[in-house]
């Protein structure tokens, strides 16, 4: 393998927004598969920053620090993904809880999302239950993203899931969940399909929601 | 880490009889109302925890299981938390008692009540909380400014904070009493310059010490006639038996 992939991940991790990019142009100039660079390089690189920002070996500046060099990776790969023919996987609609207005966590799954193949739609934050419905009603998105960062806030998950219930569009989507306070049992117990421990483990589980991991 | 132990044989003993011994493991940030409130002579051992926990609430679980595990004699421990963005999870009584109050976070307590709370909430979601415990020995924007600003650079250490805070709108002081407020008013609003970067406005409250005040009623009946006075008492308290372990649903309501 490329020993350009291992330094991809490493300044993704470093949160080095001027080497990434570099790298990724260095890759592709040797003649690198653009896909294999964001599965080898820089996904592995976020998802170790996923790791290590839940066992509290990274803080939030670091992580927005990687989640810009990832960004500044995407804007270099992303027509190049394109241009070798990667189709879009499906499409998802994120947005942070009403009462939190909290997007670092939701922007990082976005990003994640997008670079994976998806039609992302942002709604951004404290985002109203009605939005959602609105948004599936005329996006007709596969899956549905929601972020909190706050216990106060997580509740308004399940005011969501509940709305989207009474509004008959439930079913036509995958829920996943993500932020701080959330786990899998919380996700389980609200009537979601699943959880996201980070960007990365997110766009994963939209991944496997529409059949393309 | 402040912690300070009150003589085992000093003062009234209330803990003997049919209580137990009381020991409270606080944050910092309610050490000027616990220790206001507390009566002496009511606790065995009282302990405030550094802040910085808050930062890992895995570690904060961690810390305060070592502090619960490190008390011998069966005890109501009373625990100066909400759940804490989950610090307080998973937390194991073993063969202590707990006592917490049923709230997420510091803010109702500081207020007085969870649906002074929830008024707060809903008018302004994104509101900054200051108090005289969050400017000694909490964290706000602008102490996390200067902290970054040698580790990362100026140019950089505001590009985080934007990330962090642009979207909150308003700063609001949480003080308990008329002097309190002038005191910590040139803090906060030194604070509140600094987030208008952000458009938030400044605004202060009056806090009210009624649910530490009934924390603290709450432990003066357990340490006269047991823990088994604590059940079924209030909504607004959690009691977890021995051999229980703190949930996050028990807080949801």
């Amino acid at each position: 393998m490329s020993r350009v992939y291992e330094r991809l991940s490493t300044a993704i991790l470093e949160g080095d927004a001027e080497k990434a990019p570099k790298l990724v142009e260095k890759g592709l100039a040797e003649g690198l598969v653009p896909k294999d660079i964001l599965d080898n390089g820089l996904v592995p690189g976020m998802n170790e920053v996923g790791v290590r920002f839940r066992a509290g070996d990274m803080f939030v500046p670091e992580v927005l620090m990687s989640a810009d060099a990832m960004q500044a990776s995407l804007v270099v790969l992303r027509p190049q993904l394109v241009a070798s023919g990667a189709k879009l996987i499906g499409k998802i609609v994120v947005g942070t809880v009403k009462g939190d207005l909290h997007d670092i966590g939701k922007n990082l799954v976005g990003m994640m999302c997008e670079g994976a193949g998806f039609e992302v739609i942002d709604l951004g934050f404290n985002v109203d239950p009605e939005k959602f419905v609105t948004a599936i009603k005329q996006h007709q998105p596969d899956i549905i993203g929601m972020s909190a960062l706050l216990t106060t806030t997580m509740r308004a998950m399940a005011q969501t899931i509940k709305a989207l219930e009474e509004a008959g569009v439930r079913d036509q989507v995958k829920i996943m969940v993500g932020g701080a306070p959330v786990d899998a049992p919380f996700a389980e117990r609200i009537g979601a399909d699943g959880y996201g421990s980070n960007g990365p483990a997110g766009a994963d589980l939209a991944k496997k929601f529409v059949g393309a991991a | 880490m402040v912690g300070h132990e009150e003589p085992r044989d000093g003062g009234e003993q209330i803990s003997q009889g049919s209580g137990m011994p009381v020991v409270v493991l606080s944050c910092q940030v309610l050490q000027d109302l616990l220790a206001r409130l507390l009566p002496d002579g009511v606790t065995r051992e009282v302990q405030f925890l550094d802040y910085g926990l808050h930062r890992v609430p895995a570690k904060m679980t961690l810390t305060l299981q070592e502090k619960l595990d490190g008390i011998e004699e069966p005890s109501l421990v009373v625990l100066g938390y909400g759940l804490c963005g989950n610090g307080l999870r998973g937390l194991r009584a073993g063969v202590h008692t707990l006592l917490v109050p049923r709230v997420d976070d510091c803010i109702s307590l500081l207020l007085g009540s969870r649906s002074a709370y929830l008024r707060e909430f809903e008018a302004v979601p994104g509101t900054y909380y200051l108090s005289k415990g969050w400017l000694e020995s909490g964290s706000h924007p602008l102490k996390e400014y200067h902290e970054y600003v040698p580790k990362y650079g100026e140019k950089e250490a505001i590009w985080i904070m934007d990330q962090q805070y642009q979207h909150y709108e308003r700063l609001v002081m949480v003080a308990h009493t008329e002097e309190d407020l002038e005191i910590y008013r040139p803090q906060a609003l030194e604070v509140a310059g600094f987030c208008e970067r952000w458009g938030m406005r400044y605004e202060e409250r009056l806090g009210s010490d009624a649910y530490v005040r009934n924390l603290v009623e709450l432990v003066e009946r357990a340490a006269r006639e047991g823990t088994a006075a604590l059940n079924g008492t209030s909504k607004d308290f959690l009691v977890i038996p021995p051999g229980g372990e703190i949930q996050q649903e028990a807080f949801m309501r």
